[in-house]
């Protein structure tokens, strides 16, 4: 919540001795964080006030005229303009030669020059208003320009020729603070809040006088007011006031809105506004006129319709907080004012509405219609039913200062009207224990009263009664020690740094999911994230069936709506949105997936997918990296179990891992149709469950004494029917004899030269023994035997 | 012989001067020098020589051995420079061009961050733990303090589960890691000294904002734990994380499962934290000086409470805050749309 203030505001409410700078970086510390500090007025130097003292036709343009305008100087400046509102005897604001001007009003600022205009010297400009920042204060017609006799005749004294206008505007050297306020505290969104929040920090005279509500004889004229909504709207206040004159507000309030980032409208708008800025509370007023009857606070009905001020018309519910006359609706509670209730030029007789609504349902409501206003910025906030008098009598005795008008009737004041005070007590021992300092109890009394707290000391035990403007964020005792705390500031506590060991060591899928994820880096494969929620697209065109899986109940689109149960479509996407740029894509993800429970929370289980794509065979780069994580994991014992019967896989080539009978990892071809979907060729995957990979994982290797004895190596080529699988021809070759200690495959070829039913498995085989020297002919026996048992379980034949 | 040695000198030289290439100069060095060569073969004849000239003769003869063996060596030398030579130009490779590299893979910038966010609380014994990221209301809200009617709880700030609600409430996904605090405190082990980090969710989307993203939180519950505890512990991580060089402040705040609350802003790296750069224009990284680097605070009663902890013996800090902005912080990375970082464009991945 940020909140512009502006200084000079500020400090009429308290007594301030510091510079914009030093409160700032003070009152940052203790509360209202200050982000910014902007000057509140452009640059208007050069910008003097004139008096025009000739107005004579130019000799070469119709639509110009030369005037002289008395600048302070001897001689008077000679201006070339072609403003429609020229007087002779007017106060108006010239740009000299030098100053900087945005060209009515538009585009970047331009240092005016000396200039000749068709034949004509013209020493400078006479100013529109929105040629030097003022567009939104005297909104005119194009080609007018400013009358500053008319606009600030009450500042005669500041009128002479030749003054600096900055000087009649008055606030030269204000600057506007944009000031982070905390959420809980929108009594510091108003100026009155805000200085008595720099009066209790800075230690520094609060000099607010809060205006007292007018006393009314009763009269006739009496407004009917009732509230259905009781829990919606606490209290409702609401004050007549007739015979007032509409028109623009004067210049202080002007500047002061605008200083908040307002635009002027007229007086009563204004007046609005300026008690909302001033004290946090809003107020509505509305053309009394257009009321039919009384007023009632209560829950719109299904069907029943507004035009609100924005010019919009909005469906409402009974979701939807009303103020209503007995025939229609009047404003959207706590939201906006409706259009044909506003105050225009031809308003009369107002009322003036203060009210107090319920947080929760000006929230919703505004969100449902999705509405904002400043007004119910506050209002969600939470605000007290004691705030209501004081902006009340503000309220009034600013329209009838600046708009006129009498009070008609007696102010109605409708719901709790008895106010009974929080309090919350805290002991001083609780207070320096948490904070870690000594703070002398005194001292933590004499702070909380300059909050505005009333403050009883027994032993070590504060009490101390909340007053009305913080009653929505002092909840406990515990707050209590916060604002005690907060007004020194905390730079003066001193870090402590509470040594010692964790509780437990850290969780092992923990530790191996990073280590998972830096052998795959080295692996060469690139990480990404994607989001765990999916699109029911995504998943058909993988194959996978949405309905099982959790579903968000308030997606953001359908692009997030299903909790995945598996990383792989992610991977695929990801392959398909990159392929135009990448032809060899290795990929891998470490994430949850989420198997719905019936009754319970989902099953989060911790999954790696890898995806690779192009590089040759890209089943056989996935398997190596599959074998190379295993291992690196010290998972050595691995049996590979081929997969054919799940329509994700390719039926031909997809194989499982097995690690003491528990699936730890499928590698393979995703289907072609699934590839297809994607518009991707082969690609290659992984999906590897951590959760069943952990409980086994280690970094202890066992390690097998290296034989002293020379290894004897012999390649071996057989002709096979091409079905029959490397490893079952490996694990036939092993079991021949102990003394083969290891088969490595290196080549499998068919075609040319081969049936069309064979295929040629090549390897390199080692023999060796760990306590001596093979024979050459010792190891020839084995190669024997080798092929004979070869031929006769696989019909393999020898290649030369 | 005198004369014989002299003519023998000049023969040898010259022979080894006429050398074309390392094989005619090992046959020049081997018929002069070698064992059976001519001027072993005159030195042999030095024994039937008078005896008064044995000695003259005989250094004459080894000066001159001396000499041919000097010129062999310097001719040698000339020759394998020669030689370099042409390979050097034989053999030229353009030594600019690449070498072949291990193929190289990239973590994503959330696992560098979670790792070095890991780390560093673990030097101070924290340790990491792992709570549900889908969970109950109980643990996203109710427990923390956020009572029913508060905004985050309303279905356009939260993902709610299409699932039955059960007597923890309904099923979301958590929007914070905050949900791990009351689940740390049940298991009843003190002191808690947990760094909890997982994915997180809220419903948003913008140049800013991601619908999934990264939170880490920390939380330490003892006996007489207070405010300068958790100030201990935020300058340690951000003068490791960040640098020496960086400043802490804490300002009041406002959160629900915290009070007193924090904001925890970090002197800004770029502008040394004075809110002006070098050329003496407003900073644009920071707001005068400081970043907001995320929130902290004294954990609330009522969330001890609602972890079965008695708020009278127990008191704790707690921060959480988001992964990837923490990160970006540290490296100065300037990413115009935070969505990047999830859009798993390789281009962008392969670059850290």
């Amino acid at each position: 919540m940020n909140s512009l203030v502006s200084f000079d505001w500020l400090r009429e409410y308290v007594k301030l001795t510091e510079t914009p700078e030093e409160f700032a970086r003070r009152i940052s510390l203790s509360g209202p964080a200050v982000e910014k500090i902007v000057p509140l007025h452009g640059d208007l130097d050069g910008i003097v006030v004139g008096k025009i003292k000739e107005i004579n036709p130019h000799p070469n343009a119709d639509k110009l005229r030369v005037v002289m305008v008395d600048i302070g100087r001897e001689t008077p400046a000679q201006i070339v303009c072609g403003g429609i509102n020229l007087e002779p005897h007017q106060w108006v604001a010239v740009a000299t030669v030098g100053s900087k001007v945005r060209w009515h009003g538009q585009g970047d600022l331009v240092t005016m020059e000396l200039a000749e205009l068709r034949g004509v010297k013209s020493e400078g400009m006479i100013c529109a208003a929105n040629e030097i920042g003022l567009g939104d204060a005297f909104p005119m017609e194009d080609r007018m320009i400013l009358d500053l006799g008319r606009e600030f005749g009450w500042t005669r004294g500041l009128l002479k020729p030749g003054s600096p206008v900055a000087d009649v505007l008055g606030g030269a050297s204000d600057v506007a603070m944009d000031i982070e306020v905390p959420s809980n505290r929108v009594d510091a969104m108003g100026m009155v809040g805000m200085a008595r929040e720099a009066s209790a920090i800075l230690n520094r005279p609060f000099t607010w006088n809060e205006p007292k509500l007018p006393v009314v004889a009763r009269r006739a004229v009496s407004l009917r007011v009732t509230i259905s909504a009781k829990k919606q709207c606490p209290r409702y206040m609401a004050a007549k006031i007739e015979g007032v004159k509409v028109g623009p507000s004067p210049w202080w309030m002007k500047r002061r809105l605008m200083s908040a980032g307002l635009r002027p409208i007229n007086n009563l708008v204004d007046i609005s506004n300026y008690v909302m800025l001033e004290l946090a509370q809003p107020t509505h007023i509305f053309d009394a006129s257009t009321v039919v009857g009384g007023i009632d606070v209560r829950l719109a009905r299904q069907g029943e319709k507004i035009m609100a001020l924005d010019g919009k018309t909005y469906d409402l519910d009974d979701t939807v907080l009303l103020i209503a006359d007995d025939e229609k609706p009047i404003a959207v509670a706590g939201v906006m004012g409706g259009e044909h209730t506003g105050v225009n030029v031809n308003t009369t007789d107002v009322i003036i509405e203060c009210a107090t609504f319920d947080p929760v349902v000006i929230r919703r409501g505004a969100r449902r219609l999705n509405l904002q206003s400043d007004a119910q910025l506050r209002f969600e906030k939470g605000l007290s039913t004691a705030a209501l008098p004081e902006a009340m009598a503000r309220t009034i005795k600013l329209v009838r200062e600046i708009a006129g008008g009498k009070i008609a009737g007696p102010i109605a004041d409708v719901g709790e009207t008895k106010y009974e005070p929080l309090s919350f007590s805290v002991t001083t021992d609780e207070v320096n224990g948490l904070i870690g300092v000594e703070i002398p109890k005194k001292e933590m009394v004499e702070r909380l009263r300059r909050l505005g707290f009333k403050v009883g000391l027994k032993g070590k035990t504060i009490h101390a009664v909340v007053p009305w403007w913080r009653d929505h964020d002092i909840e406990s005792g515990r707050d209590l020690v916060e604002e005690i705390a907060r007004i020194e500031g905390y730079a003066n506590i001193p870090g402590k740094i509470p040594f010692g060991l964790g509780p437990r060591p850290m969780d092992p899928e923990l530790v191996w999911e990073r280590r998972a994820r830096d052998i795959s880096k080295g692996a060469g494969l690139t990480e990404t994230y994607t989001y765990s929620f999916v699109s029911s697209d995504l998943l058909a065109k993988a194959g996978y069936d949405a309905s099982k899986m959790l579903r968000v109940q308030n997606p953001l689109t359908a692009e997030f709506e299903f909790m995945r149960t598996t990383l792989l479509p992610s991977l695929l996407q990801v392959a398909a949105e990159n392929t135009e740029r990448a032809s060899d894509i290795r990929l891998f993800e470490v994430a949850n997936v989420y198997y719905p429970r019936k009754g319970d929370l989902p099953d989060e289980q911790l999954e790696l997918g890898a995806l690779f794509m192009g590089m040759g065979e890209p089943w056989r780069v996935a398997k190596g990296y599959v074998e190379h994580l295993l291992g690196e994991m010290g998972l050595a014992d691995v049996s590979w179990r081929r997969l054919s019967t799940d329509s994700f896989w390719h039926p031909g080539r997809t194989v499982q891992a097995f690690h003491k009978g528990a699936l730890v990892a499928t590698v393979g071809e995703v289907s072609p149709k699934v590839a297809a979907a994607f518009k991707l060729g082969p690609v290659a995957l992984v999906d590897i469950p951590l959760e069943a990979v952990v409980p086994h994982a280690k970094t202890a290797k066992a390690f097998a004494p290296v034989s002293t004895f020379p290894d004897a190596k012999r390649d071996l080529a057989i002709i096979v029917d091409w079905r029959v699988e490397f490893d079952d021809v490996a694990r036939a070759i092993s079991r021949t004899s102990p003394l083969i200690t290891n088969v490595e495959w290196f080549d499998t070829y068919r075609g040319a030269n081969l049936p069309e039913e064979k295929k040629s498995l090549a390897m390199h085989l080692t023999f060796s023994s760990p306590d001596r020297t093979l024979e050459s002919t010792e190891v020839d026996g084995l190669m024997e035997k080798i092929s004979l048992g070869l031929k006769e379980e696989y019909k393999a034949e020898m290649r030369g | 012989m005198e004369d014989q040695l002299n003519a023998l000198r000049m023969e040898a030289e010259q022979a080894v001067s006429a050398a074309k290439d390392v094989a005619e100069l090992d046959a020049a060095e081997t018929k002069y020098l070698g064992r059976k060569g001519e001027l072993t073969n005159v030195l042999k004849q030095l024994a039937a020589v008078k005896a008064e000239d044995r000695p003259r003769l005989g250094s004459l003869a080894n000066e001159i051995k001396r000499r041919v063996e000097a010129s062999v060596a310097a001719r040698r030398k000339e020759m394998e420079a020669t030689h370099l030579g042409a390979i050097a130009e034989a053999e030229r490779v353009d030594v600019t061009e690449p070498g072949t590299r291990p193929p190289e893979g990239h973590l994503h910038v959330v696992t560098t961050a979670i790792n070095e966010i890991t780390d560093t609380f673990e030097k101070i014994g924290f340790v990491r733990t792992r709570y549900p990221e889908v969970d109950w209301d109980f643990y996203a809200f109710e427990g923390l303090n956020m009572p029913a009617d508060h905004p985050a709880r309303d279905e356009w700030e939260t993902f709610f589960m299409d699932a039955p609600v059960s007597d923890k409430g309904k099923m979301v996904l958590t929007p914070h890691t905050s949900n791990s605090q009351v689940r740390e405190l049940e298991r009843g082990e003190f002191p808690v000294r947990m760094i909890n980090i997982a994915k997180c969710y809220r419903r948003q989307s913008d140049a800013t904002h991601v619908p999934m993203f990264h939170q880490f939180e920390g939380l330490y519950v003892d006996k007489d734990v207070s405010v300068a505890h958790l100030r201990g512990v935020l300058d340690y991580f951000a003068q490791s994380f960040f640098g020496p060089d960086r400043k802490t402040r804490l300002r009041p705040f406002h959160f629900r499962f915290t009070e007193p609350s924090f904001e925890i802003d970090i002197s800004c790296g770029v502008c040394g934290g004075s809110g002006v750069t070098l050329d003496k224009q407003k900073c644009r990284v920071c707001k005068r000086g400081w970043l907001e680097l995320g929130g902290a605070g004294m954990v609330h009663p009522n969330v001890l409470k609602a972890g079965g902890v008695d708020p009278e013996k127990y008191t704790g800090f707690a921060f959480g805050w988001g992964v990837e902005r923490t990160y970006m912080m540290k490296e100065g990375l300037k990413v115009d749309d935070i969505r990047v970082l999830y859009r798993n464009d390789l281009r962008f991945l392969q670059q850290f």
